[in-house]
């Protein structure tokens, strides 16, 4: 069974312009300008019951519209959108109690009370039974490690305290779907670590769909074995990460250290004819360039004969580095 | 059921969590009452210049104001919507309200419920207590029950109105200043309703239909037999209001558009 199933689905929204000055402002009370923008562009995809998809693009992607619609929040424009079965914001009370969501930067528990009432206020509105709780929350509770901060007030955790105690309330009910927006943003990297590691046991033990969002591309490694790309409310990529890693990621990045200043121009003279891209690094006079892993030591070569050379480093090419290559260069053919 | 068993899940959270800060129950309670009985003050000063209003005395005045208070009250604890556009709209809180399973108007006023307003209907019965002393009027044992039903009555033709205004977040998120405004004129229910020009006094009984929060139901216990068709009519205001602002509110909650992140 596909636990998601969406099929051109878009989502305009109205965006009203002011004019200048006060004229402008007069007029603007009668006829107010505007125009639509197309947050979500006739997408389609499916994710099947049990995978973890990582849902990533730019902010203003459409990333959070599409995950907006696909709770039951939004009502699409146009298109078809079945979740878990169900028509997300047309049966928006029954279909929400097969879904856990969690919004990084907005907290579903209540910032006053103990973290186990908050719980236990959830428990209630999910209708979920005592046996059912017990067995299920005391496994989770203790995967993440949150025993000791259930008598805390909300506002009293930290962050990534407030993010553990986030996902077990996500889950209370133990929903087969599980959408994730920013899981981990802000958080330090053992507590990233331990989420990751959550994720994947409950998506082991329960079969739990994940979708997650993220600008984290190690999260995306470290959980997704496919990822949907998107750019400007359109698809750009769905597939797995690993041939999105070969097709984009083969060959080489040389990061070069220079002993004087040097242009972009001068390097782009060097080797031209050859399929290099070079970006200027963080430090002064440090350049890498990318490079198809046959033209290393031509480019190499070239480089080292006319500049003097002070450090040379030869990595593989990280996935973010793929993903920022696909922006710039635009859609992915493959 | 279930939606009654949920209403006092909240409330129990909801005491706890004032019970967490004692101080502030206090002073919250203090000034509470100071409010009300700055209202009065004024009241029996006006009344202590005037003894007749159109035919209202004073103690019928009273009476009205008293009764007033209390589905005043009852609203005020459990619809607080006047920064419903800032809290919810902007900034993006009813994306979490709308991944519960449970309508989002009442866990909105779930979360909201702010039980000392409740206060101000223990006022309210005091003055209609005194007040009905001093008119000595009689009760039978059905007037409880009128009194319940024109309570809820006019608490939910409230609740109807500025639910109404609510709705507005969904289809323009700019500020509006028509709570306030709404505020100053829900007022006007809590005079005797044939002090008003006819244009105002049909806009209180049709359109914005604070009168049946105050006056109406009111003459009811007063024996005020003219008025009488009104006061029945109260209740009946207030399931028109009430359902007429869930319509407004669900079709508003599908314009939804969620706060950038």
């Amino acid at each position: 069974m596909n636990a998601i199933e969406v099929e051109n689905l878009r989502k305009e929204f109205k965006s009203y312009s002011s004019r200048s000055g006060l004229i402008g402002a007069f007029r603007d009370l009668f006829t107010r300008n505007y125009k639509i923008i197309r947050a979500v562009n006739d997408i389609s995809f499916t994710v099947k019951q049990g995978e973890i998809v990582g849902y990533i693009g730019e902010n203003g992607a459409g990333k959070s519209t599409t995950i907006k619609m696909l709770t039951g929040i939004l009502t699409p424009t146009a298109g078809k959108v079945i979740v878990n079965g169900m028509n997300p914001h047309k049966e928006r009370e029954k279909f929400v109690r097969t879904i856990g969501v969690v919004f990084g930067q907005r907290s579903q528990l209540w910032w006053d009370i103990a973290v186990q009432e908050s719980f236990r206020l959830l428990k209630k509105v999910y209708r979920v039974s005592d046996e059912d709780y017990r067995q299920h929350m005391e496994h989770i509770i203790e995967a993440l490690d949150i025993g000791p901060l259930l008598d805390k007030p909300v506002r009293k955790l930290s962050l990534g305290q407030r993010m553990r105690c986030e996902l077990a309330a996500a889950l209370i009910h133990n929903p087969p779907l599980l959408f994730l927006d920013e899981p981990t943003i802000g958080l330090d990297v053992l507590v990233k670590l331990k989420i990751r590691q959550f994720l994947k046991e409950i998506n082991e033990k329960y079969n739990t769909t994940i979708l997650l969002t993220t600008h984290d591309i190690s999260d995306i490694e470290a959980l997704c074995e496919r990822v949907i790309m998107l750019d400007e409310g359109k698809i750009i990529y769905d597939g797995s990460l690993k041939r999105l890693k070969e097709k984009w990621g083969e060959g080489k990045q040389i990061q070069f250290t220079f002993a004087g200043e040097i242009t972009f121009h001068a390097l782009r003279e060097l080797t031209n004819g050859l399929q290099v891209i070079w970006k200027k690094g963080e430090q002064d006079n440090v350049w890498t360039a990318q490079v198809p892993s046959a033209l290393l030591p031509e480019v190499i070569g070239r480089v080292v004969a006319r500049y003097s050379i002070q450090d040379m480093n030869i990595n593989e090419i990280s996935t973010e580095e793929i993903i920022r290559n696909i922006y710039e260069e635009g859609v992915v053919h493959g | 059921m279930f939606y009654v068993s949920i209403f006092f899940q909240y409330m129990a959270q909801y005491m706890k969590t004032k019970l967490q800060y004692r101080a502030d129950l206090l002073v919250e309670f203090i000034s509470d009452l100071m409010s009300q009985a700055v209202n009065l003050v004024f009241l029996l000063v006006v009344f202590g210049h005037t003894s007749l209003l159109h035919g209202w005395t004073r103690d019928e005045i009273l009476f009205i104001y008293g009764f007033f208070l209390v589905p005043y009250a009852v609203f005020g604890a459990f619809f607080n919507l006047w920064d419903f556009n800032e809290r919810y709209i902007v900034r993006g809180e009813m994306d979490r309200v709308l991944t519960r399973p449970v309508h989002s108007l009442f866990q909105i006023i779930l979360e909201r419920m702010e039980l000392e307003s409740l206060l101000g209907g223990v006022t309210g019965i005091i003055i209609m207590a005194y007040a009905s002393a001093r008119l000595s009027l009689s009760f039978h044992w059905y007037d409880i029950l009128m009194f319940i039903l024109f309570v809820l009555g006019g608490a939910f033709i409230y609740a109807g109105v500025f639910v109404s205004l609510a709705t507005i977040s969904f289809w323009s998120d700019a500020r509006t200043s028509i709570m306030p405004m709404m505020y100053n004129i829900s007022n006007y229910g809590r005079y005797p309703i044939d002090i008003y020009h006819r244009v105002i006094r049909y806009i209180l009984t049709w359109i914005l239909p604070f009168a049946f929060v105050g006056v109406y139901p009111a003459s009811y216990f007063l024996g005020k037999k003219e008025w009488y068709g009104y006061a029945f009519f109260t209740p009946i205001m207030g399931v028109i209001f009430f359902g007429i602002a869930v319509v407004l509110w669900n079709a508003g909650v599908k314009r939804y558009r969620g706060a950038g992140n």
